[in-house]
Order: structure tokens, then sequence, then C-alpha cells
């Protein structure tokens, strides 16, 4: 007699996805550099818990790996490296976006529709437990790149980056109980790479331009 | 028929009663977080007799809007109060509306109270009833589609069915997912419609702050106590349909007196949890600036959507 049945089983996979996307949308909503770094650290704690859940109804236990790997690079790592580069460059919050909040919620909620409208046909196809999470999933690496292209701090695009990872790596869970472990130790190692390369850039942009403003960029300079 | 009689009744004294107690629950958690001692939780009721035995002063320059507004305010806060089910499943009024009617009793109250803050003349009552037809604006459709979420999922407009429904774990399993992203929407609305701190304080007369105080400042005597009973009414009709609703258990399904007496304190218990919630929420958070409150209601519609649309894909 399994502890959890697979029906409840696949309702707690819905339910850990669903506590991702609320995450996402707080993550669009918020203004305040640092609550945005810790809105995705505890994203990051409930895609492990959510890795670790399919881990168990599977028996798949390379996942258990990932999951943990998640937590701690993902979770404690790539937070820390964050809130330092936030810490020395002195920047609390962003007051001005290329798209405002109140829409950028609206815009997000869009998304979430048009992830779901596109996943409709392709989801009764499978005959995996996890998916339904792969409608999320895919709504959670859109609003990744909608914040990406909505926020102009850097610190907050890198954010959008990570959240577009989040989303890939619940969508390989949902989709097929997650990638080899090598994939996945590669893609770790890539994020955490990638979120050490944007910090040293941030104060590099930082240095030259006094703000860490991307749009500054498109500026040419003599 | 006698059977409903003594449930309005029970239900009214209830929630008359414990109205008063919650604002004062509240005052007293926000007090000791702060260090202090803070006042009595029964302090309200006695702010509530002193009022009662004032004379009030009525401008002259109002007409019978301002006067009518507190017992309209007072009704309209207790009907809906009637209509939600509060420690026994089965809901007194069920005859009269659903949820629907719920919000718009709601609603109603709220629309004299705007008037009522106009009526006066004065300019903090303008400014008052400016800001909380915007914030009532924005509030209902994220009210709406919470509750639809959860109608949703329970199959149903009744209350009293939607709480059976949970209670016996029907819906809530089968959809999580609604439940919780409606909950969430839920006691930002709460939050947002009785004048709560990341909104608006209740604790305070700055005029550049105000909103729910701006309105009833000409208020006075016996219209201000009934004005302040029926806000605590309203603030204890919204924890009880965010308790009942969303951790139904413990309610009592049937009439048997051992029943009511465990839903009575099951119900008593939740009601007093989610207010020392509120008093630790408002500790933490400061008041937003009023044009900062359309992002944080737009949130609540959003996650409200969330929850509508959760119903059709995860289940479709």
């Amino acid at each position: 007699m399994p502890l959890i049945t697979p029906l409840i089983g696949s309702q707690l996979v819905d339910l850990g996805s669903a506590l991702l996307l609320l995450t996402c949308f707080g993550i669009v909503a918020q203004r305040r550099l640092s609550a945005c770094v810790d809105l995705f650290a505890v994203q990051s704690v409930f895609l492990a818990l959510t890795a670790t859940l399919v881990a168990f109804l599977t028996g798949i236990h390379h996942i258990y790996i990932a999951a943990a790997l998640t937590v701690i690079i993902k979770a404690i790592v790539i937070p820390r490296i964050l809130k330092r580069v936030i810490e020395r460059l002195n920047v609390t919050r962003e007051l001005v976006m290329n798209v405002n909040v109140p829409s950028g919620l609206l815009i997000c909620g869009g998304l979430v529709m048009l992830a779901f409208f596109i996943t409709q046909p392709i989801i009764p196809l499978g005959f995996l437990l996890t998916r339904d999470s792969l409608a999320i999933a895919l709504a959670i690496m859109l609003i990744g790149f909608f914040t990406m292209i909505a926020r102009k701090k850097a610190v907050t695009q890198v954010i959008g980056f990570l959240v577009m990872e989040n989303g890939l790596f619940l969508g390989a869970s949902a989709a097929a109980y997650g990638m080899p472990l090598i994939v996945e130790l590669g893609v770790f190692f890539d994020v955490l790479v990638g979120a050490i390369i944007i910090g040293i850039y941030t104060h590099r942009l930082h240095d030259a331009f006094d703000s860490v403003d991307t749009s500054k960029l498109t500026i040419l300079k003599e | 028929m006698v059977k409903v009689l003594v449930l309005i009744v029970m239900q009214t004294v209830i929630l008359l009663g414990v109205a008063p107690f919650i604002v004062g629950l509240i005052r007293k958690v926000k007090a000791r977080l702060q260090c202090r001692r803070g006042a009595s939780v029964f302090q309200p009721y006695a702010d509530l007799v002193k009022l009662f035995r004032k004379q009030p002063v009525v401008s002259t320059t109002t007409s019978w809007i301002f006067t009518a507004t507190p017992y309209i305010l007072f009704a309209s806060t207790l009907l809906a109060g009637l209509l939600v089910p509060v420690f026994v499943s089965t809901i007194p009024l069920s005859f009269a509306g659903n949820i629907i009617a719920l919000v718009y009793l709601l609603g109603l109250g709220t629309f004299f109270l705007m008037l009522a803050g106009l009526d006066a003349g004065s300019a903090f009552g303008g400014m008052g009833s400016s800001r909380e037809a915007i914030v009532a604006s924005l509030t209902e459709p994220a009210m709406i589609l919470s509750i639809f979420a959860i109608a949703l999922t329970a199959g149903s407009t009744n209350l009293s069915t939607i709480v059976h429904k949970t209670a016996l774990l029907e819906g809530i399993v089968s959809d999580p997912s609604p439940h919780l992203m409606a909950f969430a929407a839920l006691v930002i609305v709460a939050l947002a419609e009785t004048g709560r701190v990341p909104v608006d304080n209740p604790a305070t007369h700055l005029e550049l702050t105000m909103i729910h105080e701006a309105m009833i400042l000409e208020y006075s005597g016996r219209y201000l106590a009934l004005v302040e009973w029926a806000a605590g009414l309203k603030l204890l009709v919204f924890l009880t349909l965010i308790a009942n609703v969303s951790a139904p258990w413990g309610i009592a399904t049937s009439l048997e007196p051992a029943a009511l007496g465990i839903g009575l304190a099951a119900y008593l218990a939740k009601v007093s949890g989610l207010a020392v919630l509120i008093g630790i929420l408002e500790s933490m958070f400061a008041k937003l600036r009023l044009f900062r409150v359309p992002e944080l209601l737009g949130v609540a519609f959003i996650l409200a959507l969330l929850g509508v649309i959760f119903f059709y894909v995860l289940r479709g």
C-alpha cells in the first residue's frame, strides 16, 4: 500500500507548481530588489519540494540529488551573491520600469492564459503523473522572460533569467521526470557561473555609468 | 421555521457580540508587539456603551442621508453576516440569497458611507469618499472572482453547500490550487475592504493617509457607535468567510447541542487566530502609499483570476 495514492500525489505536484507560480507574481509585483531575491529563494525551495515529491512518487533517485542541488545553489548561494551585489551597489528599489506594475501583472495573467492555451492540446497526450504542471512550467518561463524585458536594473533581469531556469527545471520534471543527472549538473554549473558573471558585469556597469540601469548601454559614447 | 428563527437570533447575537472583541484583540496584539501593555481586549465594548450614551451632534448642512447611513450600514452588514455560515454549516437566510448577495450587501453599506462622507460637505469627508471609491471599485472584481473560484470547485454559489463540501474534503482535494489562490486573494481583499494596514490605518487620524476615518469624521454619539460597530462587524464577516471557506473543520453540521458547542468553540478559535494573524501582519508591514494600493489589489485580482483558470486547466 503506497503512502500517497497517484491521484493525491499528482494533486500535490500541482499544488507545488501553483506555489511556484504564486512567487512569480510576487517577483513581478515587488519593487524592492532584496525582496525580489528573497522571493526567488522561496521559489527555489518550492521547486526543490516539488522535485522531491516527483522523486518520491516515481522512485527515480537522481531527482533527489537535483532537488538538493537546487536548495544549495538556487536558494542559498545565488541569493547570497545577488544580495552582496545589491549591498555593494547601494540600490534598494526599482522605481522606473519599462512596464509599470499593474499592467505588468495583467500581462503576466495573460501570459499564464497563453501558456495554458498552448499546452492544452499536448497535455492529454502525456501519461505521466505530473503532466498538468507542464502548463504552469511554461507560464513560469514566460513570466521570467517578461521580467527580463520589463525591468531595467541588471539585478532584476538576472532574477528573471533564473526564474526562467526554474520554469525549465519544473517543465523537465513535469514532462519527462527530469533530465539525466549529467545534464542537470551542467545546467546548475551554468546557472551558477551565469549569476557570478552577471554579478561582475553589474559591477562594471556601475563603475562605467554610475547606475545599474541596462538601458544606458544603448547610448553610444565617444 | 422555528429552527430558522432560532438560528437567526443565535447568529445575530454571536456576530454582534464577537465583533468588538475581535477589534480589541487586534489592538491588543499590536500593542504587545510594540512593547506596550495596551488596553483590555474588552475596551471596544466600553467605548460602544459610552458612545451610545452620548448625545450626537449633527451638522446643519447635512441631509437625511447622513442620519440614515449608520442604520443602513449596520443593517446591511448584519444581513451580510447572516448570509455566511458562522458556527453551523446551515445559513439562516439561505432562502434570501447566496454569495453574490453577500458581496453586494457589503457594497451597499460602503456606498451609503461614501455618500455620507460627501454629505457633510467637509473637505476630509469628500477626500475619504473619493479614496474609498478607488479601493472599493478595485476590490470588488477581485472579491467576486475569488469567490467564483471557490464556487466552481464546490459546484455551487451557496455558501452552505461550499462549506459542506469543503468540510467533507470534496472540493479541496480535487482542486487544492484554486482554493489556495482564492484564499490569498481573499486575505488581500479583506484587508483592503476593512481598512486594515497595507491600505488604510485604523489607528490614525492623520489627514494625509486616512480613508475610512476621513469618511466618518463628522459622526458622533450613537451614530458613531453604530458605524464603529458595523466596521467591526464587517471585519468579522470577512474573517468568518475566510475561516469557514478555507478551513471549515469543526463547524457544526447538525443542530445537536454538542455539535453546536464544538462548532462555536472552533469558530471562536479560528476567528481569534485570524485576528492575531492580522495584528502581526499590521505590525510587520508599513502602510502603502495610496498610489501603490492599486498594485496590491491588482495582485489580488490576478490571484483570483488564476484560481479560476486553474480550475479549468488542471482538471480540464
